[in-house]
């Protein structure tokens, strides 16, 4: 029974990571229908940005009492800022101009930015994996036989924090409403005198920004970067916005923390799992999707009249 | 616009000559100035491999400018060195391309690479159909020049062997890995590998040879490509109990962040036995301190504790500003030895360009070569004469050579 519960803790905290990358997805594709390939690659960037201000700061190992705080913060909201204003630029730059061109256009606009991206990242820290210095003090907490790590308890809430964070902003700020409005009709919203431009790119700040802070968390769990993690990341992260129904946020997080699980799961009770998780993940994605067509908890778009 | 034109005609005029040559695969040889000579060298030049790749190419290049000090009249040696990562990574079909480029060019009378051995699965067949000479300073997989795997690779010329390598075998490294456990006093081993053909491959052979000397195998688990979290097959392994973790792979496909994931699945404390795959930079970067304690078995002899090997250290620091990389000497090899079976061919060719085949003759006779990994031969399979192996730890963030075997039999 001890197994089964570090293989649950296991699987949340890999699932928070996904599930912070899958916000990001929902969000775009819930406001202008694009699947924005580049996002694995800002929370990638999230990451690379963490270290410049980690170095930057000074930090190379643990850091202890009041100054943890202060580094955490300064660390993460930094990312967060720099992934937003990277998430904006190509915006911007890529996809403002497509935004009513054909879907393919805009698509395969995307792909090339992720490559851009990772290029970007390769000629920044080189090729070979890069060292992340481990910040934060990882006492592990023994509840019966199971082992939880501090930084595993710091990944979930997070991602727990973050979508309830997002959840409000979208259902309880005149922004979040101007982005709900956007989705639901574009040219009505704009009639009604909301500014589209504005809020698009807002939701790719926001987006973003969250790539960033998984990009944190990510770097601080692993203590380990290279340039092309985003795409693996970036592939369940769709997967997961998806299973739990894309533009929604709660299901994106459902989606998110349900792959983790499954992973590890798949990794423990099947013999030679480890090397099946991914037909496993892949396989549920496809039973999900043949029942229920639009996700576990359905698309959350406001239906277009 | 005249100059772009005549560019562009000679260009083309050079182009059509050179396809012309490659067909008829003639050796039309103007002895106006020195005829060059390529080695067509194909490894992994960027991305995470880099770190391994780039000083086995400074191997090449140090055997060829000393090659050039004393070359045949009217004849000068160059290095033709191509990539075969893509997105970071080596990749077979890339390889192959490389390879087709080498082949098509009729300067190119041998080859030294790949890395890798899945790279090499992909390679063989062209460079057997073309009958140009390979040597791999570090392919280990069996299966590339022993039993059906190596004839599916041979259909061209089944009875011509174009493929050698200075390394030995995983068989052999496998081997080696689980003779020094079992010595270490390890009895319950848990193996992971990275299901590629070289990682498998070795952790197949650590299996069965740990097996036979009186170990027990817990279990064996293959990790899935770009996989980054490794915590819940740990917490599997550390369920059974195992005194020994083996790795069977590369540290870019999960080396690293497995050793390093160890400390957080509460297994410190388990000695951790990998092949040459993690024997790099890299690892001991992405895995931080967890690295310290860990060993690794390297195909090849110890450059530093070989008096043979001295000269060539020296050449390498003063030209290259670094350290010998663990394949440096068995690359400088490789190129010796095909730039000695050139150089025969042509003064047997009464000082024209010899063929291909001719080179490849020559290479295959190679016995009792003098080289800084010591003497090397090929046997008729095309693996080494001279299997040793060394074995390594890692003890305060640095590799310290521990102990070799010698598995000649």
């Amino acid at each position: 029974m001890d197994i089964f519960f570090q293989q649950l803790v296991n699987g949340l905290s890999l699932g928070g990571i996904y599930a912070l990358i899958a916000l990001g997805y929902t969000m775009v594709y819930g406001i202008i229908e694009l699947i924005n390939f580049a996002h694995g690659d800002v929370y990638t960037l999230g990451t690379f940005f963490s270290l410049a201000i980690l170095l930057g700061l000074g930090v190379s190992g643990e850091v202890h009492g009041f100054a943890l705080v202060w580094v955490v913060l300064l660390t993460m909201l930094g990312a967060m800022l720099l992934c937003g204003v990277t998430g904006v630029l190509i915006e911007r730059l890529a996809y403002r101009r497509l935004r009513n061109a054909p879907r393919l256009a805009p698509l395969i606009t995307a792909i090339g930015m992720s490559f851009i991206l990772e290029n970007a990242m390769q000629l920044w820290r080189g090729p070979t994996p890069i060292a992340f210095p481990a910040v934060i003090p990882n006492p592990s907490l023994h509840v019966g036989g199971v082992e939880i790590a501090a930084k595993q308890i710091l990944v979930i809430v997070l991602a727990v924090v973050m979508m309830a964070g997002l959840q409000l902003f979208i259902y309880r700020t005149k922004m979040g409403k101007a982005m709900r409005a956007t989705a639901q009709d574009r040219e009505a919203a704009q009639l009604m005198g909301i500014d589209i431009n504005t809020t698009i790119a807002m939701t790719f700040l926001i987006g973003s920004a969250l790539a960033g802070a998984a990009g944190f968390v990510s770097g601080v769990y692993y203590q380990s970067t290279w340039f092309f993690n985003g795409f693996e990341a970036g592939l369940k992260a769709f997967t997961a916005a998806v299973l739990g129904g894309i533009g929604n946020v709660a299901g994106a997080m459902l989606g998110g923390f349900l792959i983790g699980l499954v992973e590890a799961f798949a990794t423990q009770f099947i013999p030679q799992g480890a090397q099946w998780t991914n037909v496993v993940v892949f396989s549920v994605l496809v039973l999900v999707l043949v029942f229920r067509p639009s996700g576990l908890l359905g698309e959350a778009l406001p239906e277009k009249v | 616009m005249l100059i772009g034109i005549a560019v562009g005609r000679c260009a083309a005029v050079a182009l059509v000559s050179a396809l012309l040559v490659g067909c008829t695969s003639s050796s039309t040889t103007s002895q106006s100035s020195s005829t060059i000579v390529k080695i067509g060298v194909e490894l992994p030049l960027s991305g995470g491999d880099a770190a391994n790749g780039i000083p086995t190419d400074n191997g090449v290049k140090l055997a060829v400018e000393e090659a050039n000090k004393n070359a045949p009249a009217g004849f000068s040696f160059a290095v033709d060195d191509l990539d075969d990562a893509v997105q970071g990574a080596h990749d077979p079909a890339q390889g192959a391309q490389n390879t087709k480029v080498f082949i098509s060019d009729s300067a190119v009378l041998a080859m030294i690479g790949p890395f890798n051995s899945n790279v090499a699965k992909a390679e063989i067949p062209l460079t057997n159909d073309a009958e140009l000479t390979q040597i791999s300073p570090s392919n280990t997989n069996p299966g590339l020049t022993l039993g059906d795997d190596a004839k599916k690779l041979r259909t061209s010329h089944p009875d011509v062997n174009n493929y050698f390598r200075v390394c030995t075998t995983d068989d052999k490294q496998g081997a080696a890995g689980a003779q020094f456990a079992r010595k270490l006093g390890l009895k319950k081993a848990f193996i992971v590998d990275d299901n590629e053909t070289y990682g498998k491959g070795l952790a197949d052979v650590f299996e069965a040879a740990f097996k036979k000397a009186g170990g027990t195998v817990l279990g064996h688990e293959h990790l899935t490509k770009n996989q980054q979290d490794f915590k819940a097959l740990l917490t599997k392994a550390h369920s059974q109990n195992p005194d020994l973790i083996f790795y069977g792979g590369t540290t870019v496909t999960g080396g690293g962040l497995l050793r390093k994931q160890m400390a957080d699945a509460g297994m410190a404390s388990i000695t951790y036995i990998g092949g040459d795959g993690i024997s790099d930079d890299t690892f001991l970067k992405q895995a931080g301190s967890m690295a310290n304690g860990s060993y690794y078995t390297v195909a090849a002899p110890e450059t530093s504790k070989l008096a043979s090997a001295k000269d060539f250290v020296t050449a390498y620091k003063a030209k290259f500003k670094g350290d010998v990389g663990p394949y440096s000497a068995n690359a400088y090899t490789a190129a010796m030895i095909e730039i000695a079976a050139i150089e025969k061919a042509i003064q047997a060719n009464g000082n024209k360009l010899p063929s291909r085949l001719d080179v490849l003759k020559n290479v295959a006779a190679t016995k009792d070569f003098n080289s800084p990994i010591g003497k090397v031969g090929f046997d008729a399979n095309g693996d080494t004469t001279a299997p040793i192996l060394s074995i390594y730890k890692i003890s305060g963030g640095k590799a310290q050579f521990v102990d070799q075997i010698n598995l000649k039999s």
